[in-house]
C-alpha cells in the first residue's frame, strides 16, 4: 500500500517533467516555446485519462467488485424479504445450537486453565504397557510420590513440577460439620501455578519437610466468604479437618478453584496426606497412582523437548519394573486432560456435536432448497444477465455472495444467541444436576476458538448451500430462459427437481434418525420409570457414613457403627436395619476375578459385603440356602449367589454347597442362593452378582438401611439426632432408596430431553422444508394442472398426484433415516436400561408420526393446486 | 460485450509495450521521457507511442517488481525518477521476448502461405 501512495504522489510531478522535458527538445528543434508546448502535450495524449489509467495499475479491482456484489446482494435479499426471514432464522437455528455446544465443551475441555500464562503450563499422565500390575486411587494415569521426586529432581524442561491429589472428601468440623472436597499438593504449587494467594500465603517449602507435622491450609474464597462469613482475621485461625487441626495460612484468589473441573475448598501439603486419609499411607508407595502432574515449561523450551526429556525419566523408571513400559502423555493442561478422562469425554462428545451437526444440516438443505427454487425464479434475471455477457465465474461468485450474506447473517444472530443462552443454560443444568453429583464449573464464555468456530461454521456453511444453487443457477440454455416460459421445458427441469427431491430426502432422513434416537431415549426412560428392580425401594432409608475420612479408625469406627445401628434399631417405626458395603443402585461397585474350580476361565464379577438383615431390609426372597447369620465376617467360607450366577457358574446342577475361587486362591463355598435384582445397574438384570458377609472392615466406610414404618422425615431426623449424640462432628446424608433409581434416569432424561428438543427443531425445519417445496413445485406446475383438469381430471385425481410427487422424496429419506438409525442405535444402548436398541414400538410409531406430519407439511400447499382455475391457469403464462 | 473486446485489445498493446519497456532498460536505468525517446529512436520512429500510456505500463511493471524507481538527477540537473530492471525483471524480459518470437513466428508461417496463394 505505501509503494502505491509513494509511486502515485510524485505521478503529477513526473508528467509535468516529463511535457517539460518534451517541450525543451522541441524548442531545441527550432519551434516556438508555444508551438513547442502544444506538440508536447499532442504527443503526450490526454493527461487526465492517462493518470486515470496508472491510478487504475494500482486500484484493487477485486474489492471494488465484491462491494458492487455485496450491495446488489444486499438489494436482491431485501427484494424477497420472507425468504431471506426464512434462510437467516434456520441458519442462526442451526449455527445457534452448534456454536453453543461447542462453547460448552470448548469450557470443558479445551480453554486453558484459568491461571496466569497458563499456555506455558503442561499435564503430564502415564500409560502403562507390557505386563504390570498397579495400584490405583483415582486415575491409573496418576504418579506415585516417589515417582514425583525423581521426574522433578531430574527434569531440564521445568521451571517447576507440582503434583496433587484432587477430590479428597474431608469434613469441616465447627457447627454443623460441613463435608468439603480438598487437594493434597506439593509445595509449590502456588508457585509454580503462579496463583498467590489474595490473602496471607501460598505453601513454603519447610511445610513440605516433615511428613504429617505441618498442619497449614490454604482454603477458597467461596469457603471463607461462606462458612468464615469472610472473617478478616481468620489467617493464623485454625480450623479441623478429618479430626486435625490445621492452621490457616492462605486465602486463594476468588476465581481459582484450582486445576480440576470440580472446585477444590483447601489446599494441604501433600505431606499432610496420612492425617487427611487416616490409615492411609500413600507417600511411600512407589507403585500407587494417586498424584496429578503438571509443570510449567522454562523459556523456550518446546513440547518435543519436554516429551524426550521427560521419557528418559520414565525409561529409567521402568528399568525398576521388569516388564513394565510406560508412555507418556504430555499436552497443554486443560480441564479433563488426562487420558481416562479423554476416553469417556472424546465419544461422547463426538456423539453430541454429531447430533447439532445434523440439524445444521437439514437448515443448510432447508436454505438451499428455499435458493434453487428463488435461482429458478431468477432464471430470466440470470440468463440477461449471461447474455450480455457476464461471465460464469462471475455469476456463480455473485450468487455465493447472497448466500454467504445470508450465512452471515445467520451465523452472527445464532451466536449472539448461543453467546448469551448456553451461559444460561449451562448455569441452570449445573444448578439442577441430581443431588450426589458434586458442582462443577465450565466456563462458556465465548472466547478465540470459540468464535473461529462460529467463523468457520458461518462460512462453511454458506459455501455449502450456496454451491449448489450458484452452479445449478448459472447453467442455463439462454434460448428457452429467455423466452419466458423456459420452466416447462429443458433438461433443467428434471434435473432441478431432482435435486430439490434429494435434499427433501436428505432432511427426512436426517430427521428420521434424531426422531428415532428421541424415541428410544423416550421409551426406554419410560421402560425405567415402571421397571422393576427387582428389590423394595420403597419405605428404606439410606445413610451413607465415610467414617475413615473423617479420622476414624477401623476399632473407633466399628464401636461407633455398633452402637449407632442399636440406637437406631430403638427410634420408633424403624422395622429392620442392615449395614452393606453398596447400597442397590448407588453407584458404588466392587468387582473381583472369580474362578470355578475344574474350570480354567477367570470371570470377573460384581460383588457386595452386605450384613444378615440385608435382603430382608431391601425385600430381596431367599429361593435356596441361607442367608447370612450374625457373627459371619470376612474370614467365613460362605458367599451368597444370585439365580443367574448360579445358573451361568453351575449349569444344571444344584449350586448349593458349590466352591467358588478368587484370584488370591481363597476359596468359598455357596451357602444359599437369592432372586435376581437390579441392584447395580439399571437395567441390567441377568449380570452376575455375588454376596459375602460384612465384617468390621466395612465399618469405615459403608451404607446404612433403614426400613421404616413412619414417615421418611421424621425417621431421617431420627437417625441423624442419634448420630450426633454419639458424635457431634460426624457427617453424612440420609437419603430415600427410591432416590438412587432417580440419579440413574438423571443421564438419560437430560439426552431425551435433548434428543427430543432437536428431534422437534429438525422435524420443524424438515416440515418448512417440504411445504416449501411442496408449494413451489405447485407453483410451477399450474399450467400442467390446468391443463390436466381442462381434459378431465378432478380435485382428487390432482391433489393425488401432487401428494404422490412430495411423497416420493419423503418416503425414500425416511427409509434411509430408518436404516441409519437402526445401524447406529447401540451407542444408546447404555441409556436404555435394557431395552432393545431396535425396539420396535420406537421404530413403527416414530416413522408413522413423522409420515403424518410430512403428509400435513404437503397437503396444505396441494390443497392450493386444487383450487386452480384451468381457465385462469392458462391465460396467465 | 463490447468493454470485453476493447479491454483486450488494450492488453494486447499494453504487454507490447511493456516488453518495449523492459528491454529498452536492459541498457541501464532511464527516466521516463528517456523511455520514450528511446524506444522511438530504437524502431526507427516507425512505432509512434503516445508517450502519456507510457505511465501506466510503468507503474504497472513496478506493481509486479519487474522494475524499479529510484530517485536521481536528470542530464540538466534536475530531479527525476530513473527505472530500472530488476532481477526479476530480467528473467521476465527473456520469457516474454522468447514467447513473443514464438508468437510472431507462428504468425509469419500463417500468413506466409496465404501470401504466396494470393500471388498464384
Amino acid at each position: 500500500m505505501s509503494r502505491r501512495k509513494h509511486m502515485l504522489e510524485h505521478l503529477d510531478e513526473d508528467i509535468r517533467d516529463h511535457i517539460e522535458i518534451e517541450t525543451l527538445d522541441n524548442i531545441d528543434r527550432g519551434m516556438s516555446p508555444q508551438e513547442a508546448r502544444y506538440a508536447a502535450l499532442r504527443k503526450f495524449g490526454n493527461v487526465t485519462h492517462i493518470k486515470e489509467q496508472t491510478r487504475e495499475v494500482w486500484s484493487i479491482v477485486w474489492l471494488e467488485q465484491l462491494l458492487q456484489d455485496i450491495r446488489f446482494g444486499i438489494r436482491m435479499l431485501w427484494r424477497t424479504p420472507g425468504i431471506t426471514i426464512a434462510a437467516v432464522l434456520a441458519i442462526a437455528l442451526g449455527i445457534g445450537v452448534n456454536v453453543g455446544v461447542f462453547s460448552v465443551l470448548n469450557g470443558a475441555a479445551l480453554r486453558l486453565l484459568p491461571i496466569p500464562r497458563a499456555e506455558q503450563v503442561v499435564n503430564v499422565s502415564q500409560i502403562f504397557h507390557g505386563r504390570t500390575s498397579r495400584n490405583t486411587h483415582g486415575e491409573t494415569s496418576m504418579f506415585s510420590y516417589p515417582e514425583y521426586l525423581d521426574y522433578r529432581d531430574h527434569n531440564h524442561v521445568f521451571s517447576g513440577l507440582i503434583a496433587y491429589e484432587p477430590f479428597i472428601d474431608a469434613t469441616l468440623a465447627g457447627g454443623k460439620a460441613q463435608q468439603l472436597l480438598g487437594t493434597a499438593a506439593t509445595c509449590n504449587y502456588f508457585d509454580v501455578l503462579d496463583e498467590h494467594p489474595a490473602q496471607g500465603r501460598g505453601f513454603a517449602d519447610s511445610d513440605c519437610s516433615v511428613s504429617g507435622e505441618n498442619a497449614v491450609v490454604v482454603i477458597s474464597d467461596e469457603l471463607w466468604r461462606g462458612r468464615f462469613a469472610g472473617d478478616p482475621l481468620l489467617i493464623g485461625k485454625t480450623i479441623v479437618l478429618n479430626r486435625t487441626a490445621y492452621t490457616v495460612v492462605g486465602i486463594a484468589r476468588p476465581g481459582f478453584t484450582g486445576t480440576e473441573p470440580i472446585p477444590s475448598a483447601f489446599w494441604a501439603p501433600v505431606t499432610m496426606q496420612k492425617a487427611l486419609e487416616p490409615g492411609l499411607d500413600r507417600l511411600p508407595d512407589d507403585n500407587l497412582s494417586w498424584l496429578a502432574f503438571l509443570g510449567r515449561t522454562r523459556q523456550g523450551v518446546t513440547m518435543p523437548q519436554v516429551r524426550a526429556d521427560l521419557g528418559v525419566i520414565a525409561a529409567r523408571i521402568d528399568q525398576h519394573h521388569p516388564g513394565r513400559i510406560t508412555s507418556l502423555a504430555i499436552g497443554t493442561a486443560t480441564f479433563f486432560s488426562r487420558p481416562d478422562e479423554r476416553e469417556v469425554l472424546v465419544p461422547v462428545a463426538s456423539v453430541i456435536l454429531g447430533a447439532f451437526a445434523l440439524v445444521l444440516l437439514i437448515a443448510c438443505a432447508n436454505v438451499a432448497n428455499l435458493l434453487l427454487a428463488r435461482a429458478s425464479a431468477r432464471q430470466k434475471e440470470i440468463a440477461l444477465r449471461l447474455s450480455i455477457g457476464a461471465s460464469r465465474w462471475r455469476l456463480i461468485r455473485q450468487l455465493m455472495t447472497e448466500s454467504l450474506l445470508l450465512s452471515i447473517a445467520g451465523g452472527v444472530l445464532g451466536s449472539a444467541i448461543a453467546f448469551w443462552s448456553f451461559v444460561k443454560i449451562t448455569e441452570f443444568v449445573t444448578s439442577h444436576l441430581p443431588h450426589s453429583v458434586p458442582t462443577f464449573t465450565v466456563n462458556v464464555a465465548p472466547n478465540l476458538q470459540v468464535l473461529a468456530y462460529a467463523l468457520g461454521l458461518t462460512l462453511l456453511t454458506g459455501i455449502a448451500f450456496g454451491l449448489i444453487p450458484a452452479w445449478r443457477g448459472s447453467r442455463l440454455d439462454l434460448n428457452t430462459a429467455l423466452k419466458g416460459d423456459g420452466q416447462h421445458s429443458g433438461p433443467g427441469k428434471t434435473g432441478g427437481r431432482f435435486l430439490l427431491n434429494a435434499l427433501v430426502g436428505c432432511q427426512v432422513a436426517v430427521c428420521m434418525v434424531l426422531l428415532l434416537a428421541a424415541g428410544l431415549l423416550l421409551r426406554g426412560l419410560y421402560y425405567a420409570q415402571t421397571v422393576n428392580p427387582g428389590f423394595e425401594d420403597k419405605n428404606v432409608a439410606q445413610a451413607f457414613l465415610n467414617l475413615r475420612s473423617q479420622g476414624y479408625d477401623q476399632s473407633r469406627a466399628t464401636v461407633f457403627m455398633q452402637s449407632l445401628r442399636q440406637r437406631i434399631e430403638g427410634l420408633p417405626g424403624v422395622i429392620e436395619v442392615a449395614q452393606a458395603e453398596c447400597a442397590p443402585l448407588s453407584h458404588d461397585f466392587s468387582a473381583d476375578h472369580f474362578t470355578v474350580p475344574g474350570r480354567t476361565d477367570k470371570i470377573a464379577i460384581e460383588y457386595n459385603h452386605v450384613s444378615p438383615e440385608y435382603f430382608s431390609v431391601v425385600g430381596i426372597p431367599i429361593v435356596r440356602g441361607r442367608g447370612f447369620e450374625a457373627g459371619e465376617t470376612h474370614e467365613s467360607q460362605g458367599v451368597i449367589v444370585t439365580e443367574s450366577t448360579a445358573q451361568s457358574l453351575y449349569p444344571g446342577e444344584d449350586p448349593l454347597g458349590k466352591p467358588l475361587r478368587e484370584d488370591t486362591g481363597r476359596e468359598y463355598s455357596v451357602i444359599g442362593v437369592v432372586k435376581d435384582a437390579q441392584v447395580s445397574h439399571l437395567g441390567d438384570l441377568n449380570t452376575m452378582y455375588l454376596y459375602f458377609p460384612a465384617g468390621p472392615q466395612d465399618n469405615t466406610r459403608s451404607y446404612l438401611l433403614v426400613r421404616h414404618a413412619a414417615g421418611f422425615t421424621g425417621t431421617a431426623k431420627g437417625i441423624r439426632d442419634v448420630a450426633h449424640s454419639l458424635d457431634a462432628d460426624v457427617s453424612f446424608d440420609v437419603t430415600r432408596l427410591e432416590d438412587n433409581l432417580e440419579v440413574w434416569r438423571a443421564p438419560s432424561r437430560i439426552v431425551a430431553v435433548l434428543a427430543t428438543a432437536l428431534g422437534a427443531l429438525a422435524l420443524l425445519l424438515a416440515s418448512i422444508g417440504l411445504y416449501g417445496m411442496v408449494s413451489y413445485s405447485v407453483s410451477r406446475c399450474v399450467r400442467e394442472i390446468g391443463i390436466r383438469m381442462a381434459l378431465g381430471a378432478n380435485g382428487k385425481d390432482v391433489m393425488n398426484l401432487v401428494l404422490w410427487q412430495a411423497m416420493r422424496p419423503v418416503l425414500i429419506g425416511g427409509i434411509v433415516g430408518i436404516i441409519l438409525c437402526a445401524g447406529v442405535s447401540h451407542v444408546l444402548s447404555s441409556m436404555l436400561f435394557g431395552l432393545s436398541a431396535h425396539d420396535p414400538i420406537a421404530f413403527i410409531c416414530v416413522p408413522l408420526f413423522l409420515l403424518v406430519v410430512a403428509l400435513i407439511a404437503s397437503y396444505i400447499p396441494a390443497r392450493r393446486a386444487t383450487l386452480v382455475d384451468p381457465i385462469i391457469a392458462l391465460r396467465c403464462e | 460485450m463490447s468493454t470485453r473486446d476493447q479491454d483486450e485489445r488494450i492488453e494486447l498493446l499494453q504487454g507490447t509495450l511493456d516488453l518495449l519497456i523492459l528491454r529498452t532498460l536492459l541498457l541501464g536505468p532511464m527516466h521516463g521521457h528517456a523511455i520514450a525517446k528511446a524506444i522511438e529512436f530504437r524502431s526507427d520512429e516507425v512505432l509512434q507511442v503516445e508517450q502519456g500510456s507510457l505511465y501506466p505500463a510503468l507503474h504497472r511493471l513496478i506493481k509486479r517488481r519487474w522494475i524499479s524507481a529510484e530517485e536521481g538527477t536528470s542530464e540538466n540537473n534536475r530531479r527525476a525518477k530513473f527505472y530500472g530492471l530488476t532481477a526479476k525483471g530480467r528473467k521476465q524480459l527473456t520469457l516474454q521476448t522468447s514467447k513473443w518470437e514464438k508468437l510472431a513466428g507462428a504468425i509469419a508461417q500463417i500468413l506466409k502461405p496465404a501470401e504466396q496463394e494470393g500471388k498464384s
